[in-house]
């Protein structure tokens, strides 16, 4: 089923309490089932506001796929997931529990959209300290790091600086700081920026088997194009979605080839519809 | 999760950070270097140039005194004597016959100060020496009875006041001696040679401790504070704190690290200073590592704290002057706090430095144990946990 947000809100009226948690219960069914379960998300900076009541659900075992443009409040709503950053008003429970919340960090493996590992360590030391960060024993670790590097193709390079790698290695090298723990819920932000089309199809088929293993992975991202690969997605744009669904049925229902030509007559009906 | 094994996953963490600090460290020589061979060469170029001896003064003596000859025939020149007492390391004499040339010498430069004995003057001194003894008015009498002038000037160039006085204490260190080799009674002596601390004390051994401070107060907190403006920027101090560490843990990880790091810097200065500048320790040298630590740990809070506030390496280059000049100038690192105007004196006393430096002298050149330097370390403590109490809520604003 396709959502059109904009008009989901204009049709029934929602209901202000959902936001409060106290009434959590009447939804509680669909959040322990749910990986990602957020109602009227608003996030403002001092005069700019990234988050204009955000309404998203991942559920446990997909992949979804945030996606917009840049700008359009992504990586916000990520970090408020992952505990980073405060959010406004609005509710939001990440696996079970309302966000920031101390139990879910182990449960959470977090790519940032910045490479965000230490350069002047190697790939080896990168990997060990994310993983006894989550408190992870030094065999457990090795016996990951080897699977890990195996998938991102840099078992060559273990002993290697991360600064003499390229762009698109570094970028492996956080993926795999991001799963060393293995994760219940593994959120990318833009996790395949740099990375070859080759290698980007390996990503693809890992993060299947992954989730076929009962795992949920929320990835933002901007290319359109590689949004077939998730389970649902999620059309971002100006702090909340346009429009969720399985990227067919987003395509079919709008009458375009592709997502990209969704995205933009969708954005385009918000337009007048806001007007 | 039982409270013990809280602990252990928290100290496990801890240490996690603290050995991505040290293998940061290893992979960076350049930083590994500042952080070991810098200090070494800070302390020589200190040690060398900033020495404190002042040497090889140029001075011009105008000698109009001819002296007197006794009627066994012996002759006496009290200024004699006393050119001969000068230090002649520290004062390069030259000679002038007038007292306008010998001015001009030092209006021109060529010469720091001229120093200026009278017609008569030794004369004029005996005869001083023994009116005094006699009368309790002779002062203004003798003046009066005779034309001959006792009084020995000194014009000096005293745009540098360092060297000024330097010509002053010489002088008159060398007359009192001269004094004493007329064989009379003098009717005073002081005695500077029974000093309570700091025997043989050269100027070095009063600045070894003041620069091992200056080092780990400058290095650590400028390290601290470059790696987690690094951390900010980089995404990577978002992707702990999207981890379980507590903030405290990563703090702590920090703060071992470079409490080991103080360590192995004071240790290597001791250890250079000793050796090459011959530089001597009467007190506990554990007690000198552990105020080193102490300040090492105060320092890295500080950079930690100072990092919330810059948003990139541009910007945390900016704190490095807040960070060298209180130091600097107002820790009693380089001249006493005594000297310092009373109006700012209260802000030498609200920077830790100051505690250091105390501590640290006092057990490198005093020989003072614990018993009298807890005040210090109590302040430096108070200071540290103030801090990392900062630095930890800094970091957790961070986090949602």
């Amino acid at each position: 089923m396709v959502v059109l947000m904009n008009k989901m809100s204009k049709n029934e009226p929602k209901n202000k309490d959902v936001g409060n948690p106290k009434d959590t219960s009447t939804v509680q069914d669909d959040i322990t089932h749910d990986a990602i379960y957020v109602r009227d998300l608003v996030k403002k900076y001092d005069d700019f506001q990234a988050l204009s009541g955000l309404n998203l659900t991942v559920k446990k075992g997909e992949i979804y796929g945030l996606l917009g443009p840049n700008g359009a409040g992504k990586t916000t709503a990520v970090k408020i997931f992952c505990g980073l950053v405060k959010k406004t008003s609005g509710f939001a429970k990440v696996l079970g529990k309302e966000v920031p919340s101390e139990d879910i960090r182990p449960l959470i493996g977090y790519m940032p959209q910045e490479t965000a590992i230490y350069q002047d360590l190697t790939v080896h030391e990168n990997i060990e300290l994310f993983g006894r960060l989550y408190n992870l024993d030094m065999n457990t670790i090795l016996k990951r790091e080897k699977e890990l590097l195996d998938f991102i193709s840099l078992s060559k390079w273990r002993d290697s600086a991360v600064w003499t790698l390229s762009g698109g290695m570094k970028h492996r090298v956080s993926l795999a700081c991001a799963m060393i723990h293995s994760p219940e819920l593994l959120i990318l932000d833009e996790p395949t920026v740099g990375v070859d089309p080759q290698l980007r199809a390996i990503f693809w088929d890992y993060f299947k088997k992954i989730v076929s293993k009962g795992k949920t992975i929320l990835i933002t991202t901007h290319y359109m194009d590689e949004a077939f690969n998730c389970t649902r997605v999620g059309l971002m744009r100006l702090g909340k979605l346009i429009a969720e669904g399985t990227p067919e049925e987003i395509v079919s229902k709008t009458n375009t080839r592709n997502l990209e030509d969704a995205f933009l007559k969708l954005a385009k009906e918000v337009e007048v519809w806001e007007e | 999760m039982g409270r013990m094994n809280r602990m252990r996953v928290g100290a496990y963490r801890a240490f996690s950070i603290s050995t991505k600090v040290f293998r940061t460290l290893r992979h960076d020589k350049r930083t590994l270097a500042l952080m070991l061979v810098a200090p070494l060469v800070m302390m020589s170029i200190f040690s060398l140039a900033f020495a404190g001896e002042v040497e090889h003064v140029k001075v011009v003596v105008v000698n109009l005194d001819k002296g007197i000859t006794f009627p066994n025939d012996t002759h006496l020149s009290i200024s004699d004597s006393i050119i001969s007492h000068l230090d002649k390391e520290k004062l390069e004499i030259t000679f002038e016959k007038s007292i306008s040339k010998g001015e001009e010498e030092v209006k021109e430069g060529r010469a720091w100060g001229v120093i200026i004995f009278p017609e008569n003057f030794t004369y004029a001194v005996l005869q001083n020496v023994q009116m005094k003894g006699n009368s309790s008015n002779s002062s203004n009498s003798s003046n009066h009875t005779d034309s001959a002038n006792s009084t020995l000037t000194i014009k000096v160039d005293n745009s540098n006041t360092n060297i000024g006085n330097t010509i002053y204490k010489e002088v008159s260190d060398a007359v009192l001696d001269a004094l004493k080799d007329t064989g009379r009674d003098m009717p005073l002596e002081i005695d500077t040679s029974k000093p309570i601390y700091g025997k043989n004390n050269r100027f070095i051994d009063s600045f070894a401790p003041g620069i091992i401070t200056f080092m780990i107060w400058l290095l650590t907190t400028l390290l601290t504070l470059l790696a987690f403006v690094g951390e900010r920027t980089s995404g990577t101090l978002d992707r702990l704190l999207a981890s379980p560490i507590k903030e405290w843990e990563i703090v702590l990880g920090y703060a071992f690290a470079f409490g080991i790091m103080g360590c192995v810097q004071s240790g290597l200065l001791i250890t250079f200073g000793v050796i090459v500048f011959g530089i001597s320790i009467v007190g506990n040298v554990i007690l000198a590592f552990f105020v080193a630590v102490l300040l090492a740990l105060v320092s890295v809070n500080l950079g930690i704290l100072l990092s919330s506030a810059a948003k990139n390496e541009a910007q945390a280059v900016q704190f490095i002057p807040m960070i060298i000049a209180p130091a600097f100038l107002l820790a009693g690192i380089f001249w006493p706090i005594e000297a310092i105007p009373e109006l700012i004196r209260p802000v030498s006393y609200i920077i830790p430095p100051t505690y250091a430096v105390e501590a640290m002298r006092s057990v490198m050149v005093r020989g003072w144990g614990l018993d009298k330097i807890w005040k210090d370390l109590l302040i430096l403590s108070f200071f540290a946990i103030l801090l990392l109490i900062g630095s930890v809520q800094s970091l957790k604003r961070r986090r949602a």
